[in-house]
């Protein structure tokens, strides 16, 4: 058995060569322009609301024109033996959107269509791209690196839709892919879309057979990729403008969240404020409550949980946070003591209903029950002295409090 | 009683004595020392000092002045001999001079790497310098790795690591391969067979990436004694190293005993087991306070063995806790705590397999007991060598089994004591291997036209394999990966197996918990349904194997008994490379065969009298192997003179009697080879004795074979000539029982025919 009998039996099926390239000095271009009025808003967008929605550092005046779009098709995963075979970038004109596709018809051409890549970030002061900052960026980082060619044009702000998205959507929505947003947040369904796992196939077929018509579906697919960055940036960005605008009360309390992150608290009671009468109310006024107690605002606060109570919101947890603030703030046991009856009640309630975490709901209950009773004793047998006690260990936390509530009598 | 007094009152004792084949004192060695060479950083010298280290011992001080001179070091050392210093103390010395520079450190184990990074981290704290040492491997979290790659000075990570996680993620890491000026290997010997000759590829991939970034790493190496250090490292990076083996630790008096347990049936050769002798040489020596660690050859036996001690010492709550096992499968939270526990002096009894042979901190021991001989010098010698500390007295045990390897051994010490341990065999160039490791290459760097790698064999026959097969695109001078797979998660480095079964503990049903984990080749031996499965002396019944999903679910049981599965190998011809005939019309061939393991049976066997109490059956799939192998087939007109009954027994005796000799004269591990006989053989049609790498693809065991053809059967006829028995037993051609009374007769009678 020679070498390649062997190679064969080791683990081949056979294969046909393929057919030579021909030598060339530059990779393919492909242009696609767009109407300006299908991107509703672009041209409104300013550096003050994209500062709202990210913590990016942007340049002093923001042109939405110079916002470069990226997203490319890859032989595969990643990995130092992974490329990007078709590379589009897309950007706002006078005139509407257009989309530059460069794509290597074969392994010879990357170093001219990275040359596009450099050239055309080069142009621009922001990046934006979905899951770029873990995938596209590291990718081409890698194959800038492999030919030996400059990276440095790779480091202009990165706007990644992915994250923003996540944050803005992913309590509703779950899964939150590029063609789910399109479907559901933009209501424009793809329609015959080629599925993203067969594209290295498509790719690898290609190089055999050089039929570009092969490559047409991708193609179209990179094009509608990147016209769709543009136009959920900025359906976003309306939407960071115009919270009230937002049908969903979840998609309003999930922007609260992303904004409080941003440290925009302003911004984000608001986001919660307006989502208390949807479906995440419970969660808009919690949200609310706890923001308003970070900062100290502790009757804001306590008003928040009254509210609640008043409209059956967010179960025991607004009993148990006024009974701590009638306790630890206010000092005032006997308010204290009557929230956390009421919690009980409240609880044996759901009891009935088998919850299961209600069971440890209810022990802490008792416990705090417990201590307040002896707390009401020792007031009553000792006036003021444990108030002005209690008051010495006014910013302790709740824990803290709690073991030393009780000083010997 | 100290390890001193406990030698005397040995000695004294006649009934002990008389089963003692040798007693050897290994007297106490000094310490030979050279002062710090001139190519040691200034800045350490305070650090060593903190320690009371004044000066190197010889072996350190020549590998830094080699290493300074810019060779590629390959320093062989015992056990506690200080080898870490002959690489930290370089690489110390050059980051100190050029905050740039990289290392990186390889260990055949997490377990080991986290052992040597704190004595690092010790050394560059009391330095006090910036400095950065990371451990890179499947613990690191996600959010360190970036600060890895980024500033890690000195990256540790084990050869699986560096293969899947760096290699095809170089652009990540270019700071390291730019800068990387040392390549530290540890534990050098446990390269052998198939996770060597992947670690030579993987060795090879890495240098095709530096010359890429530029650098020219230097490699420094370290081994336990083994035959053929030099051998082994230039094979592993296809380098010429310069090899020191001058051993300047000082180093305490050992005595080295070799115990024969007592034939108890003259007629079959039968002599009492190992275990039980083992059980009360262990129990003395735990009895005494002196902490010991048993070393055993199977897991099953660690189990057994651990079992007999816990009983002996149990509390009255029944806990044990001073006497612990150690094996493979365990999981490595458990491991790391019986290894804190014997530093610290609260384990005072470990029974292990050879998993703690590797270099592992437990702190050097007083005892040593052997049950049964590891299977090669070099294993005994690392074994022996937990025992002994720099200074005080130490004593090994050796009992020896009635397995024919260990009378061999225990009737001539001397061929032990003195003859040398065994050569590390790999080939890197193994088709299988080679081939993967190319595609793994090719993905991460192209390769272009007229490109080697490392010394690897055809790689333009390779290359244009690859093309034809659509993985490789070849175009204006490069090949390239043109394929979606990730070829390093194709291939596993230590099996050919790429996933571990993982066992869970179902006792409880509502926590299952995972106890422990076994390789694809094992399992069927020992997670079979049924099989009673031991966990730290604890018995567990297998209730399901879910072959697919590479799960067995135990649970807790107490009965009695242990099984024990029988293995069916059938083999088929792929190959036949060269044959040529001898005595007469035999036939000797060396080629390729396709292996197939399947196991269909196990026995029960009660505990304490070892008494088979019955079987069971076991439905599994087969597993397949492809290797090189040789073979001997018979000439008719001799096979035709010998009713067919007695043709098996004495090809049974010669299989057996291969299997002795085999390993010494190849100097390889017993498990590294397989010897079977077929009395009608589907590759040859004929009689036919069978030798064959026990490994995927061969590392050259049966090429090796080949060439001694002849001197391997001659041996095998003096093994038998010699052996005193008359019906056969289990140091030559097997016993009786297996082998029938004419099983020696005609095994003795084909040699000599055979090698007339």
């Amino acid at each position: 058995m020679n070498l390649r009998d062997k190679l064969r039996a080791v683990g081949g099926t056979g294969g046909q060569p393929r057919p030579a390239g021909e030598a060339t000095t530059d990779c393919r271009h492909f242009a696609v322009y767009r109407e300006a009025e299908e991107f509703p808003g672009a041209y409104d967008l300013t550096r003050e609301t994209l500062q709202l929605m990210s913590d990016l550092e942007l340049p002093e005046i923001l042109d939405p024109r110079k916002i470069l779009y990226l997203d490319t098709e890859t032989t595969g995963l990643g990995g130092s033996g992974t490329v990007a075979f078709l590379v589009g970038m897309g950007y706002l004109t006078d005139h509407g959107f257009e989309v530059h596709q460069f794509l290597m018809r074969d392994y010879p051409e990357e170093p001219y269509l990275l040359k596009h890549v450099a050239a055309g970030l080069g142009k621009f002061d922001v990046l934006c791209t979905f899951n770029g900052t873990t995938f596209d960026v590291p990718l081409l980082e890698s194959r800038f690196l492999m030919n030996r060619m400059d990276r440095s044009c790779l480091e202009i702000p990165h706007l990644d839709l992915l994250h923003m998205c996540r944050r803005l959507w992913k309590l509703r929505l779950g899964r939150c892919n590029l063609g789910r947003l399109e479907e559901v947040i933009l209501g424009k369904p793809r329609t015959d879309d080629l599925p993203g796992s067969e594209v290295p196939q498509r790719y690898f077929t290609y190089l055999k057979t050089k039929r570009i018509e092969l490559l047409e579906d991708i193609l179209k697919h990179n094009a509608q990729d990147i016209a769709s960055l543009c136009v959920l940036l900025n359906h976003m960005a309306e939407l960071y403008l115009h919270p009230e605008k937002i049908r969903f009360s979840e998609d309003v309390y999930s922007m609260g969240r992303a904004l409080e992150k941003l440290n925009r608290t302003e911004n984000a009671r608001h986001c919660y404020r307006l989502a208390r009468r949807g479906r995440a109310g419970d969660l808009a006024g919690q949200a609310l409550a706890v923001s308003y107690r970070r900062t100290g605002e502790r009757e804001q606060a306590a008003e928040v949980w009254r509210e609640m109570i008043r409209d059956r919101k967010g179960g025991i947890t607004p009993y148990i946070e006024l009974a701590k603030y009638e306790e630890h703030i206010r000092r005032n046991i006997p308010a204290a003591l009557e929230m956390t009856e009421r919690a009980m009640a409240l609880c044996s309630e759901m009891t009935l209903r088998a919850e299961e975490t209600v069971q440890q709901t209810q022990n802490e209950l008792q416990y705090r029950y417990e201590r307040l009773r002896r707390r009401m004793k020792e007031t009553e047998n000792h006036g003021n002295r444990i108030i002005s006690e209690g008051f010495q260990s006014n910013q302790t936390t709740e824990k803290g409090t709690e073991g030393r509530g009780n000083p010997p009598v | 009683m100290n390890v001193s007094q406990l030698a005397e009152q040995l000695r004294q004792d006649h009934m002990f004595m008389k089963d003692v084949t040798r007693w050897e004192v290994i007297p106490a060695r000094k310490a030979r020392t050279l002062p710090f060479p001139a190519c040691m950083d200034e800045r350490i010298k305070p650090a060593l000092a903190k320690r009371g280290i004044y000066e190197l011992y010889t072996h350190q001080a020549k590998s830094l002045e080699a290493t300074a001179r810019g060779e590629d070091v390959t320093v062989v050392t015992p056990t506690a001999s200080g080898k870490t210093m002959c690489y930290n103390l370089p690489v110390l010395s050059a980051i100190l001079k050029n905050p740039d520079a990289r290392a990186l450190y390889l260990f055949p184990t997490k377990a080991l790497s986290a052992d040597q990074v704190s004595e690092l981290y010790d050394m560059i704290e009391e330095m006090g310098v910036d400095i950065k040492t990371y451990t890179y491997d499947g613990d690191t979290p996600a959010a360190a790795r970036k600060a890895v790659r980024q500033a890690g000075h000195i990256v540790v990570t084990n050869p699986d690591m560096l293969h899947s996680g760096i290699l095809p993620h170089h652009t990540k890491w270019v700071k390291l391969f730019e800068n990387l000026q040392y390549i530290v290997i540890d534990e050098i010997h446990s390269y052998r067979g198939v996770f060597g000759s992947n670690l030579a590829n993987v060795l090879r991939r890495l240098m095709r990436l530096c010359e890429f970034y530029g650098s020219h790493p230097q490699y420094i190496l370290c081994s336990a004694t083994i035959a053929n250090p030099r051998e082994l490292a230039e094979t592993l990076i296809g380098r010429p190293v310069t090899l020191i083996d001058d051993n300047g630790a000082p180093m305490g008096e050992r005595h080295f005993v070799f115990y024969n347990p007592p034939v108890v049936n003259r007629q079959l050769g039968i002599r009492k087991g190992a275990i039980p002798v083992v059980r009360s040489i262990s129990g003395m020596l735990l009895k005494n306070g002196i902490q010991a660690i048993t070393f055993a050859r199977s897991r099953l036996t660690v189990e057994v063995l651990t079992r007999y001690l816990k009983d002996m010492v149990r509390d009255p709550l029944g806990n044990a806790g001073r006497v612990r096992g150690y094996r493979g499968g365990y999981l490595p939270g458990e491991r790391r705590e019986i290894e804190r526990g014997l530093r610290a002096g609260q384990v005072d009894a470990v029974v292990s397999t050879n998993a703690l042979e590797l270099g592992i901190d437990i702190g050097a021991l007083d005892a040593c007991v052997l049950c049964g001989y590891p299977g090669t010098i070099a294993s005994a010698w690392q074994q022996a060598g937990r025992a002994g500390r720099r200074q005080g007295t130490s004593i090994v045990f050796f009992v020896a089994s009635s397995a024919a390897i260990d009378q061999y051994i225990v009737n001539h010490p001397d061929y032990f004591l003195h003859q040398s341990p065994e050569n590390a065999l790999l080939n890197p160039d193994n088709l299988y291997i080679l081939l993967s490791h190319f595609k793994c290459a090719a993905f991460e760097l192209p390769f272009e036209d007229g490109d080697g790698f490392g010394n690897a064999p055809g790689p333009e026959e390779l290359l244009d394999y690859l093309s034809e097969e659509g993985i490789l695109h070849h175009v204006e001078g490069k090949y390239h990966w043109s394929a979606e797979d990730f070829p390093a998660s194709e291939i596993s480095l230590r099996s050919a197996a790429a996933e571990n079964f993982i066992i869970v503990d179902i006792s409880d049903p509502a926590h299952h918990r995972v106890v422990g984990e076994m390789d694809r080749f094992t399992a069927p031996m020992l997670l079979h349904e049924n099989a009673i499965y031991m966990h730290e002396g604890r018995q567990f019944q297998v209730e399901k194997l879910d072959f697919d999903a590479c799960k067995a679910f135990i649970r807790a049981v107490d009965v009695g008994y242990y099984t024990d599965a029988d293995l069916n190998i059938n083999l088929s011809l792929l190959d036949i490379e060269k044959e040529e005939p001898f005595a007469g019309t035999a036939v000797a061939a060396l080629g390729e065969i396709k292996v197939t393991a399947l196991v269909t049976m196990f026995k029960k066997i009660k505990f304490d009298t070892h008494e088979t109490l019955g079987f069971g059956h076991v439905r599994l799939p087969e597993t397949d192997m492809h290797t090189t192998a040789m073979w001997w087939t018979l000439p008719d007109e001799l096979a035709e003179k010998i009713p067919s009954d007695r043709l098996k027994n004495g090809m049974m005796g010669i299989a057996n009697l291969l299997r002795i000799v085999c390993p010494l004269y190849l100097m390889c591990a017993p498990q590294d080879i397989a010897v079977v006989y077929q009395v009608r053989s589907p590759i040859t049609d004929k009689p036919t004795v069978i030798f064959y790498d026990n490994c995927p693809g061969g590392i050259g065991l049966a090429h090796k074979a080949y060439g001694m053809k002849q001197l391997l059967l001659e041996k095998a006829l003096q093994v038998a000539e010699d052996c005193p028995c008359e019906y056969g037993c289990p140091s030559c051609v097997g016993p009786v029982g297996e082998v029938g009374e004419d099983g020696k007769r005609t095994a003795i009678r084909l040699l000599r025919e055979l090698t007339k």
